[in-house]
């Protein structure tokens, strides 16, 4: 039926400050829609700061020094490897800060040492605790100690550093081969399409844990390798998406319009019909985020993921699953997830608000 | 007349959008007697179909508003009423026919359900017999064909004429005092239209109903209506008995309007002078897939044509919706896939892949019907218009190429301001201006216009024809002007082309095919323009 609801002319926001500026009207509109969204605004804003803050984890925990000075000489131990004798000592390889020796041979050169917030770095096997370890929180470590006598905070800083990098990583390879492989079967359809379908339901059916423990035998796991074989999984979550659009706008007056311009395939698919299909790719992207975190953890957990020794919130978690009588792992463990994942699915509603040209504002 | 059937009094009708009010209607006021027939009349967007809506109280509440006014049907209030009166109201004594026949009827339902289901509905009481009986008479006082057979039928084994009648059969079907006919033709081929607005217009004599009639088509207007309001902006700007207002308007823009019809003659032109395009027995057929991929059968979209249009002239293509005009159009430019010989300028380019086709692009270009549909949603008018130059001209810098679409955009009429503007800030007549200017930038000599103005309100019809014969003037182009509208055509055309599924019905110059057609489909064509 054809009520005639007055369009009215897009109100297009004054020209704003800040982000508003690089945006057009309808980018201005979805800004402003997203911010109206006090949540996931407020998501945006922490988890930014949040990874932001994790960027610098070297500078808030770490075993060495910011800042130090030798026999009046300045020296910055986080961002320059000096070896021991650099300040009289015996060995050639770096300096161990935390080393009673060698704090007293700095002491003796009369510098004076800036250390981070939380002298210890991830692997920084505490000699020193109290009890045991696993230790509980206290005054030297906030929130305790893991299994090996390390510090669970920077654990946690760490870990949640590498799960987002290893996250925006592999989403924004996911994404980009996803959206190209959608857009190609959707716009030359035919066989292209009945191919790539079938490949697609193969690699769907493959059991991806079953293939990783399998060349967990054979491949070195390390962050790189991971990101590859979980890419072979993810690149489909936008294929359908992607080619849907694709499908439906091949045979639109405007694609039409293009090809009897001349236009070449490949201008047309990404001048003319991407940008249509970007807003369906935008929504997912914070969702895809969010699974792609939780396959690594989830691998980390089974001791199928990155190699021993790096900061992972996936180990902490098995930890604490065998440590029941520590509970401080288990709940850091469960504390750093689930405010990730509760940001990224709020940012992802937002988004989704966003785009959605019914939603006033 | 004591009192009307219906009486609007000061109605307005509001939006709620992005936290601002819109007005769609402004205090109008009318009323309809019983038997007599009303026609709202305005361009799209002047709050028509919103007074209609707000009779049955059918506008998407809470969303849209009264501020005012009052609709009083039969002695009772309309506005703001509730829900059950409403409801026993609506089908029963107020019926609608809604404007799109294509999706107003539920593709699961069967014919004989959709209407049975109204009648059910209002008297509770009915027998399957009595139903079943009535549907019958129903679709019989509709002129439905074989109407036994047709209650079995699914709405998509029907005809839009067809889906029409069904339509209206619903509507009638509890014998409503007040009839409300959105748009009840806008849809439909014009032979098809003729039949659907007669039928409105005899059941109306015979029934007695009152009738609000909703249409921007002053054609129809004429041959329906006693009563018009004219409205435009959401106001009634002039009211009246119909021949008062067609012969003498008072306000400027009824006069606009009954102006607006597309007038004058096609350029005139030297006879002879070389074909710029031409095919010969030109086939565009579609496989129906059967088993494993193999043809079935074939959809003989175009089946054998052979045209032939000379430089400078304007080839009209003439037929209904399904005739293949426009895949003839396609064809030509080589968007779609053909067989059998086409010459574009003495070359034969039937053969030629589309890379090879690249260098004869700028030549011919093409302008759609849809202007919504055929503008990247996503590009500004600069990259729109000027998408095509570096690939044919690419020794123009990126200055020349800024005046070359500056330079064009004043030529289809815009201004420089509108370079850096999205295509869904402009208006529909707008849009195709931006659209042609995409097409003739490049300075083709053939350009097939595929409906360009039936998307368009009648007063933007005319300036787009007049922008194109001045074009067509200046440039010496050549048309190939694909329409269903008889009166446009009439204004560019110089040869004619009548298609009927997929064939050529009648073939020749423009003035005789109109004024003496020699075959019966082309009289029952041009008899049918209102």
């Amino acid at each position: 039926m054809n009520v005639e609801a007055p369009i009215p002319d897009v109100a297009a926001p004054p020209h704003g400050r800040g982000i508003s500026r690089w945006l057009g009207p309808l980018g201005r509109r979805r800004w402003a829609v997203f911010k109206a969204n006090r949540r996931g605004y407020w998501s945006l804003l922490i988890f930014l700061a949040l990874y932001a803050l994790s960027l610098g984890s070297e500078l808030i925990a770490n075993d060495k020094p910011v800042l130090m000075t030798y026999r009046g000489k300045l020296y910055a131990p986080v961002f320059v490897e000096y070896p021991e004798t650099a300040f009289g000592g015996d060995f050639e390889t770096e300096a161990d800060y935390r080393d009673p020796y060698v704090q007293d041979l700095i002491a003796k050169g009369g510098g004076w040492a800036v250390w981070p917030l939380v002298p210890f770095s991830y692997d920084t096997i505490d000699y020193e605790i109290a009890s045991p370890a696993p230790t509980g929180p206290d005054s030297r470590h906030i929130m305790g100690t893991d299994t090996q006598a390390r510090d669970v905070f920077a654990l946690t800083l760490y870990g949640f550093r590498l799960s987002v990098t290893f996250g925006l990583l592999l989403t924004l390879l996911s994404s980009t081969i996803g959206v190209i492989a959608g857009a190609i079967q959707g716009y030359f359809g035919g066989w292209t399409d009945l191919l790539f379908q079938r490949v697609i339901e193969v690699l769907h059916s493959l059991p991806i844990l079953y293939l990783l423990i399998i060349l967990a035998s054979f491949i070195e796991p390390s962050f790189f390798s991971l990101v590859g074989v979980l890419l072979l999984v993810t690149w489909m979550t936008l294929v359908p998406v992607v080619r849907a659009e694709f499908l439906r706008a091949r045979n639109l007056d405007y694609v039409r319009a293009a090809r009897a311009l001349g236009l070449g395939n490949r201008k047309i698919m990404f001048r003319h019909i991407l940008p249509n299909a970007m807003v369906a790719t935008l929504t997912y992207l914070p969702f895809i985020l969010s699974t792609s975190i939780m396959i690594l953890t989830a691998l980390d957990f089974l001791g199928f993921g990155l190699p021993r020794g790096t900061p992972s919130i996936g180990e902490l978690l098995n930890q604490g699953k065998n440590n029941l009588y520590a509970p401080w792992l288990g709940i850091a463990g469960f504390a750093v997830m689930a405010t990730m994942l509760s940001l990224l699915i709020f940012i992802g509603e937002a988004a989704r608000d966003a785009f959605d040209p019914r939603k006033a504002l | 007349m004591s009192e009307a059937l219906l009486q609007v009094r000061d109605l307005s009708v509001s939006f709620r959008s992005e936290g601002r009010e819109v007005k769609a209607v402004r205090e109008i006021s009318f009323d309809l007697a019983k038997g007599e027939t009303l026609a709202l009349v305005g361009e799209s967007g002047s709050g028509k179909s919103s007074v209609a809506m707000a009779v049955l109280q059918l506008l998407p509440y809470p969303t849209a508003f009264h501020p005012s006014g009052s609709i009083r049907f039969a002695g009772q209030e309309l506005v703001g009423a509730d829900e059950n009166a409403m409801q026993a109201l609506r089908g029963a004594r107020v019926a609608l026919i809604p404007q799109e026949p294509l999706t107003a009827l539920n593709p699961l339902h069967r014919v004989e359900r959709q209407i049975a289901e109204t009648l059910r509905l209002h008297r509770p009481g009915i027998s399957r017999e009595q139903c079943r009986e009535r549907v019958l008479q129903l679709l019989q006082l509709v002129g439905v064909r074989d109407p036994v057979r047709r209650m079995a039928s699914y709405p998509h084994e029907l005809s839009g004429g067809q889906r029409q009648r069904v339509m209206i059969a619903m509507a009638l079907a509890n014998e409503p005092d007040l009839l409300i006919a959105d748009e009840p033709t806008t849809a439909l081929d014009v032979t098809i239209q003729k039949q659907v607005l007669d039928l409105l217009h005899d059941l109306q004599q015979r029934l007695g109903m009152a009738m609000l009639l909703i249409t921007h088509d002053l054609g129809v207007v004429r041959k329906m209506a006693d009563r018009v309001c004219v409205m435009t902006q959401g106001e009634v700007v002039e009211a009246g008995p119909v021949r008062e207002v067609f012969e003498r308007p008072k306000h400027e823009y009824t006069r606009k309007l009954l102006d607006a019809v597309p007038k004058g003659r096609p350029l005139p032109v030297a006879n002879g002078g070389e074909p710029i395009v031409s095919t010969g027995d030109l086939k565009v057929w579609f496989p129906i897939k059967g088993w494993f991929g193999r043809a079935r059968d074939h959809v003989k979209a175009v089946d054998g044509v052979s045209i032939e249009v000379r430089r400078g002239h304007t080839l009209g293509l003439v037929g209904e919706s399904g005739s293949g005009k426009t895949t003839l159009g396609l064809a030509l430019l080589r968007i779609s896939r053909s067989e059998g010989v086409i010459r574009f300028d003495g070359e034969e380019i039937s053969r030629r892949n589309y890379k090879a086709m690249r260098p004869l692009r700028h030549r011919m270009q093409v302008v759609f019907q849809d202007p919504y549909g055929s503008l990247s949603p996503k590009m500004t008018v600069r990259q729109i218009v000027g998408e095509g130059l570096p690939l044919h001209r690419p020794e123009l810098t990126r200055e020349q190429r800024d005046a070359e679409v500056r330079a064009i955009l004043k030529e289809v009429g815009l201004g420089d301001d509108v370079l850096d503007r999205y295509p869904h800030e402009f208006s529909g007549g707008q849009r195709q201006r931006i659209a042609i200017a995409r097409a003739m930038i490049l300075k083709p000599d053939l350009v097939v216009l595929d409906e360009p103005t039936s998307a368009l309100d009648m007063s933007v019809q005319a300036q787009i024809v007049e922008l194109l014969r001045d074009l067509q003037a200046r440039h010496g182009l050549t048309y190939v002007f694909i329409s269903h509208d008889l009166k446009v055509v009439r204004a560019l055309a110089h040869e004619l082309l009548v298609m009927r599924g997929g064939k050529v019905v009648e073939q020749g110059p423009a003035e005789q095919v109109l004024e003496r057609p020699e075959q019966d489909y082309t009289r029952e064509l041009i008899s049918a323009v209102l």
